[in-house]
């Protein structure tokens, strides 16, 4: 009976002493109030010559090259409400930058003036400069951020006007820009002046194949960050080619399709008031026509949507008439906005960022692998068509 | 190990084991590993093809059992063709079985170390997995049966789960045109799809483990086995090419963990769902290497007339010496496809013959 107990007594204990392994805790666990957690990246071009010799072991190599500069913005225990307050406010973020030769070097750098401990997996977007972006290739300077784990795939890319580290500062304390930038991005529903968010998983794909593709572009006027237009990546070098303003951008989405949402201003012929019309679908088809060497598109672009807002005096919504003359003024404002952007992608840039090439490749494949690997150039002497067809469907509660 | 009466399985387990056999590294793989044969947007239409010669290859295996009821391979290819060539087969198969063992090991230890447990020493996460899988088969098979009934479920929940979610970052345009460029591009694919469905060589064992009245049903339960992977992964491809497009899949290391790291959900209770897919991946990874850890030294029990035992922990240690011998990725990856492409001679001709010779056989007597 009394071994049986002792017995009893050695198996708790060897148990107990085992359960002793499992207490104790989290081996590698990182403190939040140590991290600083990355949640925007901006690189710019450094064109600074004082900055290049500062970096000594940069200098000792090649001092003719191009060094980057990045910026972090790191929110951290002490930039949010929990930190110290004395007073004054406090910003929510704090922007570390650094400048060195490859990305993950200089990032690294930033080790020597950070007290916090870099955590990028809630990166949200990544900002690059104009400059930058025209200087190199998106591939090489983008290998990291697909490379690295820290790095979500679902991360927004942008192109800054002029520099990209201000679009990383605002002069509102209490508003962290990277954040500001996402949810900004979610607009593209109710503009056509948005593109659709490209992340790091859609841009893989469009790095390594010949496509060109469109990029948000944004810059910061007075402390104030704004959407402006698209940047145009050259398929071929994944180099910046140059920008699309708003209105050009307008008229991509309608070729696209793809717009959710948004306005177009027309005038009305006789008076020259203004007719506002509001998207509530579109629906748009490039049809590509191949007739031996001759490849040719059509765009048929069609629309619903209503009256939002008509300064005309003279008529009222209750008449069909009326509501048929705005439907013609629309669409006249559509062909001219498609019109004035195909022109511009065309002749000027020659780049194809409208998806005219991806139409081509579903419907002549064949076709397709004979021209993809100059298509930005045949793109620019293609004919295209364009038709746009919009329908009223209501005038909200005004008739007049 | 000579059979206990209770060592039986039923039709449904013996499913949920082939499922989960199957079930491993391709779901991580595949979409890159096939898009890299294919290039185009129709590597779906080539995994589609590799699970139908699948199945037909696993038809064969099973008639083949079918023969010799009570009995698994390592018993009756002597019966078969011989003593010393019989031996000679089940060798080949054990030292096959226990390779893709150490090789699902290792691919476990490369993605952990990656994505889990980031500075962990990889014979730290090895050896554990490896002793509880030595826990589980020293139970025999009814053990492994039904650890694997409350795997699967769990698998197929939440598998189906994530990959409806990514639906968000899905467009339709990165899958066509279907067929573009003619059958030619899909046909160079089926290799490497076919390769994703090893495991209906379980099959060579699994009959014998069946109860009598139900040894028929081991056709249906090749066809249901294969079927639910081959769903599983041609939603897995479409979802996959559908959000990350063709020219982005082939650049990626394991291109179903980078879908589910592309897209966030603000508002569930989850906002990232990469680690749902691990735990389920895991647990696939734990069942593939159990029942061929098992097969490997039933195999050896059967051909030596011994007790298994000694054999689960004589091969352990050769187990893990293999896994840790691909020096890195790559090799590993080069590794998966020697794997592969002995299983095709074993189990895709292999059975062809022994069924032949054994027709040619019973013709004389």
């Amino acid at each position: 009976m009394k071994l049986n107990y002792m017995k009893g007594r050695f198996k708790l204990g060897l148990l107990l002493s085992f359960i002793l392994l499992l207490l104790t805790g989290c081996w590698s666990s990182k403190e939040i109030e140590d991290l600083g957690l990355i949640v925007g990246t901006s690189l710019d071009l450094e064109t600074d010559t004082n900055s290049r010799e500062e970096s000594e072991e940069q200098e000792a190599r090649n001092s003719n090259k191009e060094l980057i500069t990045i910026t972090n913005q790191f929110v951290t225990s002490e930039t949010t409400g929990s930190g110290p307050k004395e007073g004054k406010k406090q910003q929510a973020y704090k922007n570390v930058s650094e400048t060195g030769d490859a990305v993950l070097p200089t990032l690294r750098n930033m080790i020597l003036k950070n007290d916090k401990r870099a955590f990028a997996e809630h990166s949200k977007v990544i900002v690059i400069g104009e400059d930058f972006a025209s200087t190199f290739n998106l591939k090489q300077t983008m290998d990291f951020f697909l490379r690295e784990l820290e790095m979500r795939p679902s991360a927004l890319l942008l192109i800054a006007k002029n520099h990209a580290s201000n679009i990383l500062e605002s002069n509102e304390p209490s508003k962290i820009p990277a954040f500001q930038l996402v949810e900004m991005m979610k607009g593209h529903k109710k503009t056509t002046k948005i593109i659709p968010p490209m992340t790091f998983a859609k841009l893989e794909g469009k790095l390594y194949s010949e496509a060109s593709f469109l990029l948000q572009s944004v810059v910061s006027e007075n402390d104030e960050i704004k959407f402006v237009g698209a940047a145009v990546i050259e398929g071929k070098t994944k180099k910046l080619r140059g920008f699309l303003t708003g209105k050009e951008l307008e008229g991509i989405t309608w070729i696209t399709g793809k717009g959710k949402g948004g306005l177009v201003t027309s005038f009305y012929e006789e008076t020259d008031q203004p007719i506002i019309y509001e998207i509530i679908s579109t629906k748009s088809k490039i049809i590509p026509h191949v007739d031996g060497e001759n490849i040719s598109f059509n765009v048929k672009i069609e629309s619903e949507g209503r009256i939002a807002e008509h300064w005309v005096l003279s008529e009222k919504t209750f008449d069909n008439k009326f509501l048929k003359k705005a439907e013609k003024a629309t669409e006249k404002e559509v062909e001219r906005l498609v019109k004035n952007v195909l022109d511009k992608i065309q002749h000027e840039y020659q780049t194809d960022v409208s998806g005219f090439g991806t139409r081509l490749r579903i419907e002549y494949p064949k076709v397709w692998e004979k021209v993809k690997k100059d298509w930005d150039q045949i793109f620019s002497g293609v004919p295209i068509q364009c038709e746009v067809n919009i329908t009223i469907k209501d005038y909200g509660t005004s008739g007049e | 190990m000579m059979m206990n009466s209770q060592d039986k399985i039923t039709p449904s387990q013996a499913v949920v084991i082939l499922v989960n056999y199957i079930l491993a590294t391709g779901i991580l793989t595949l979409p890159r590993t096939s898009v890299e044969k294919v290039k185009t947007p129709d590597v779906w239409i080539s995994v589609f093809l590799g699970g139908i010669i699948a199945i037909i290859a696993s038809l064969i295996i099973v008639k083949l059992s079918q023969k010799f009821p009570e009995k698994t391979f390592y018993q009756y290819s002597q019966d078969i063709v011989g003593k010393w060539i019989g031996c000679f087969l089940s060798l080949l198969i054990i030292v096959y079985f226990f390779t893709i063992s150490a090789f699902e090991v290792r691919i476990m230890a490369e993605v952990t170390s990656l994505f889990l447990l980031e500075g962990t020493p990889t014979w730290a996460i090895i050896l554990p997995f490896m002793w509880i899988g030595l826990y589980l088969i020293s139970s025999g098979i009814n053990g492994i049966a039904r650890l694997f009934e409350i795997i699967f479920p769990i698998t197929f929940v939440l598998f189906l789960l994530v990959a409806f979610l990514s639906l968000g970052i899905f467009e339709i345009d990165n899958l066509r045109p279907v067929l573009g460029l003619g059958v030619m591009p899909v046909l160079k694919g089926v290799k490497t799809a076919t390769l994703a469905f090893l495991g209906p060589e379980i099959m060579l064992l699994l009959v014998a483990f069946m109860k009598k009245s139900e040894k028929t049903k081991a056709v249906k339960v090749v066809l249901v086995g294969l079927t639910i992977p081959l769903i599983f992964y041609v939603i897995t491809v479409v979802m996959v090419i559908g959000a990350l497009s063709v020219k982005g899949v082939v650049t990626r290391t394991w291109p179903t963990l980078e879908l589910m790291r592309s897209f966030e959900i603000p508002g569930l209770i989850f906002e990232r769902f990469e680690s749902f897919l691990l735990v389920i991946w895991i647990m696939q990874i734990f069942a593939t290497f159990t029942i061929t850890y098992f097969a490997a030294a039933l195999g050896l029990a059967q051909l030596f007339k011994k007790n298994i035992q000694p054999f689960i922990f004589g091969l352990l240690p050769l187990i893990y010496i293999i896994s840790m011998t691909p020096k890195n990725i790559n090799d590993l990856f080069k590794f998966g496809n020697m794997i592969g492409n002995t299983a095709l001679f074993l189990f895709g001709v292999l059975p062809i013959i022994l069924l032949i010779i054994l027709r040619l056989k019973g013709g004389k007597t």
